[in-house]
C-alpha cells in the first residue's frame, strides 16, 4: 500500500511538469503555425524563403536531436537555458514548423471561388482572410492539429533526456527504485490516455461546432 | 427599357470602355485588340462558343484577371492603371479597391460563403465594406432576400439549398452592393433545367427595375433575345459583330454568327 502511495505521488509530481511543457509549447507551436504558416504563403520573397528555411530545418532533424543540441551545445556557445524552456522551445519549434505546413496547405485547399467571391464582393485582402478564407481553412486545419497535439504530448516524453522530471522520467525513476515495472507502467498508460482522450474530444467538437450546416 | 439604338443613347459617353485589350496566358494569345463599351444602364447579352474570351473579358472587369494589354476605363477613371507623369503606371491595391466597388459578379458556381447563414452571406460586405451598421445590413438582406422568394431560408445555410436557390442568394449578395454594373457569367449553366427559369426570372426583375448595367453571359438565347439592349457575338477572342437582338437574331451579318446560332434555332420556333 506504501509503495503504491509513493508511485502515485511520484508520478504525480511528473504529471505536473509534462502538462506544463505541454500546454506552452502547443501554445508555440501554434503561433508559430499561424506565423510561419502565414509566411509562407507571401508574395514577398523574403518572408516566403525564411518560411521554407525554418520548416526545412525543425522537420528534417530529429526532435531529439534539436533539444540535445538545445541543452547541451548552446552552452558550449555560452548560452545556458533552463531545462524546462529547452523542453518548450524544442517541442514548439519542432511541432510549429510541421503546423506551418498544415495552415499553408489548409489556406491553399479553401477553393478560388471564395477568394473571387470576396473580391467580386470588393472586400480587402484582410476581410477575405477574415470572413472568408480562414474559417474554412481552419475547418480542414483540425483534424490534422488533432493529430499533432497527440503527437506532441507523446513526444514530451522526450524531455526526460534533457534532465525535466516529467511523467515518463519519474516513471522511470520510481521503476529502479521500486522494481513495480507492470505496476508503474499500467499507471503510466492510463495518465498519458487520460491527458490524450479530452484532447480528442475537444478537437471533435471544435470541428463539429465549425462545420455547422456544411451539409 | 433603354436601346442603343435611341438617338439619345448614341451620343452618350459609355461607362465602361475596354481599349485595344489583348490577354495572354503564359504563350498563348487569347484575345488581341478588343475594343468594347457598355453604356450607363445598358444591358448587354454575351453570346459565342466556348473558349471565345467571353469569360475572361468579364473576369477583367472584375479586376479578376489583367488584361496583358490595352486599358480599361469604368465611369471615367482607369481600372487596371493609373496615370502618373503622364505615364501609365500599374494601379495599387487603394485603387483598384476605389473603382471596384461599381461591379459586382454573378459566378456560374454560385461561390456563396459554406459556413454563413444566407442571411450572414448577404450582410458581411455591407457591414465590412460598406461600413453599414448590422442593423441596417440586416434590412437591407431580409428586404432583397425577400425580393428572390428566400425570406423563409435566411438562417439557412448554402448546402441546404437548392442550386436554384443558391444562385438567387448569389444574386442578392451581389445586387445588395448597388453596383453600377453586374456582370453575370453563365449563371444558370451549372443548374439543372428546371431550376433555370426561377434565376431567370430573378435576373430580368433586376433588369427591369434596375438602373444599373449588365453584362450577361449566356447560352438562354430566347431570353437574351429578351431583355438586352444589345447582343455582342464572340469568336477567338474577338468581337464578331454586335447590335440590337432584333438584328443579331433574325439578320446576321456574319457567316459566324449564323453557324452558331443555327444550333439554338429550334428555341425561335
Ligand atoms: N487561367 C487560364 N489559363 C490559361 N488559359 C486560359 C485561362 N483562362 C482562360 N483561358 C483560355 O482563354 C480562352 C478564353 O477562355 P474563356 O473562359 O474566356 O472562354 P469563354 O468564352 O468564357 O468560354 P465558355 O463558354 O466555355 O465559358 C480559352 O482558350 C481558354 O482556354
Ligand atoms: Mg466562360
Amino acid at each position: 500500500m506504501d509503495a503504491n502511495m509513493a508511485i502515485f505521488n511520484g508520478l504525480l509530481k511528473g504529471l505536473g511538469v509534462t502538462l506544463q511543457v505541454l500546454i506552452y509549447s502547443v501554445l508555440l507551436a501554434l503561433v508559430l503555425s499561424f506565423i510561419i504558416g502565414f509566411m509562407s504563403l507571401s508574395k514577398w520573397r523574403i518572408p516566403r524563403w525564411s518560411a521554407t528555411l525554418f520548416i526545412e530545418v525543425f522537420r528534417g532533424t530529429s526532435l531529439l536531436v534539436q533539444l540535445f543540441w538545445l541543452y547541451f551545445s548552446l552552452p558550449i556557445l555560452g548560452i545556458r537555458l533552463p531545462a524546462m524552456l529547452v523542453g518548450v522551445l524544442g517541442l514548439g519549434l519542432n511541432y510549429g514548423a510541421y503546423g506551418a505546413v498544415v495552415v499553408r496547405t489548409s489556406i491553399r485547399a479553401v477553393p478560388k471561388g471564395q477568394t473571387e467571391a470576396s473580391i467580386a464582393l470588393n472586400m480587402s485582402p484582410y476581410r477575405r482572410m477574415r470572413s472568408v478564407i480562414l474559417p474554412q481553412a481552419f475547418l480542414i486545419m483540425l483534424p490534422t492539429f488533432s493529430n499533432l497535439t497527440i503527437e506532441l504530448l507523446k513526444g514530451t516524453s522526450l524531455i526526460s533526456l534533457v534532465t525535466l522530471a516529467d511523467l515518463t522520467f519519474q516513471a522511470l525513476a520510481l521503476r529502479s527504485a521500486t522494481m513495480e515495472t507492470t505496476q508503474i507502467f499500467i499507471y503510466l498508460l492510463i495518465i498519458y490516455f487520460i491527458i490524450a482522450y479530452p484532447i480528442t474530444l475537444g478537437f471533435r467538437w471544435l470541428e463539429k461546432k465549425q462545420s455547422v450546416g456544411r451539409g | 427599357m433603354p436601346r442603343t439604338s435611341d438617338a439619345s443613347l448614341l451620343n452618350q459617353e459609355p461607362y465602361v470602355k475596354y481599349r485595344n485589350i489583348g490577354m495572354k496566358f503564359g504563350d498563348t494569345e487569347v484575345m488581341k485588340g478588343i475594343n468594347f463599351d457598355i453604356l450607363s444602364g445598358e444591358k448587354v447579352a454575351m453570346i459565342g462558343p466556348s473558349g471565345s474570351g467571353k469569360t475572361t473579358l468579364a473576369r477583367m472587369l472584375m479586376t479578376l484577371e489583367k488584361p496583358t494589354e490595352g486599358t480599361i476605363e469604368i465611369g471615367g477613371k482607369l481600372l487596371w492603371h493609373r496615370r502618373a507623369n503622364g505615364k501609365l503606371v500599374d494601379a495599387n491595391l487603394k485603387h483598384l479597391r476605389q473603382v471596384r466597388g461599381q461591379i459586382g459578379m454573378v459566378f456560374q458556381q454560385y461561390n456563396l460563403f459554406p459556413h454563413m447563414t444566407i442571411l450572414r452571406n448577404v450582410m458581411e460586405a455591407q457591414v465590412h465594406v460598406l461600413g453599414l451598421t448590422k442593423k441596417e445590413a440586416e434590412d437591407r438582406a431580409r428586404k432583397i432576400l425577400k425580393k428572390v422568394g428566400l425570406e423563409h431560408k435566411c438562417d439557412a445555410y448554402p448546402a441546404q439549398l437548392s442550386g436554384g436557390q443558391q444562385q438567387r442568394v448569389a444574386m442578392a449578395r451581389a445586387v445588395v452592393m448597388k453596383p453600377k454594373i453586374m456582370l453575370f457569367d453563365e449563371v444558370t449553366s451549372a443548374l439543372d433545367p428546371e431550376l433555370v427559369g426561377e434565376v431567370l426570372e430573378v435576373i430580368r426583375e433586376i433588369a427591369e427595375e434596375d438602373e444599373m448595367a449588365m453584362l450577361l453571359i449566356t447560352h438562354e438565347m430566347a431570353f437574351a433575345r429578351d431583355i438586352a439592349d444589345r447582343v455582342v457575338f464572340m469568336a477567338d477572342g474577338q468581337i464578331i459583330e454586335q447590335g440590337p437582338p432584333e438584328q443579331i437574331f433574325n439578320y446576321p451579318q456574319h457567316q459566324r454568327t449564323k453557324n452558331f446560332l443555327s444550333r439554338f434555332s429550334t428555341e425561335f420556333h
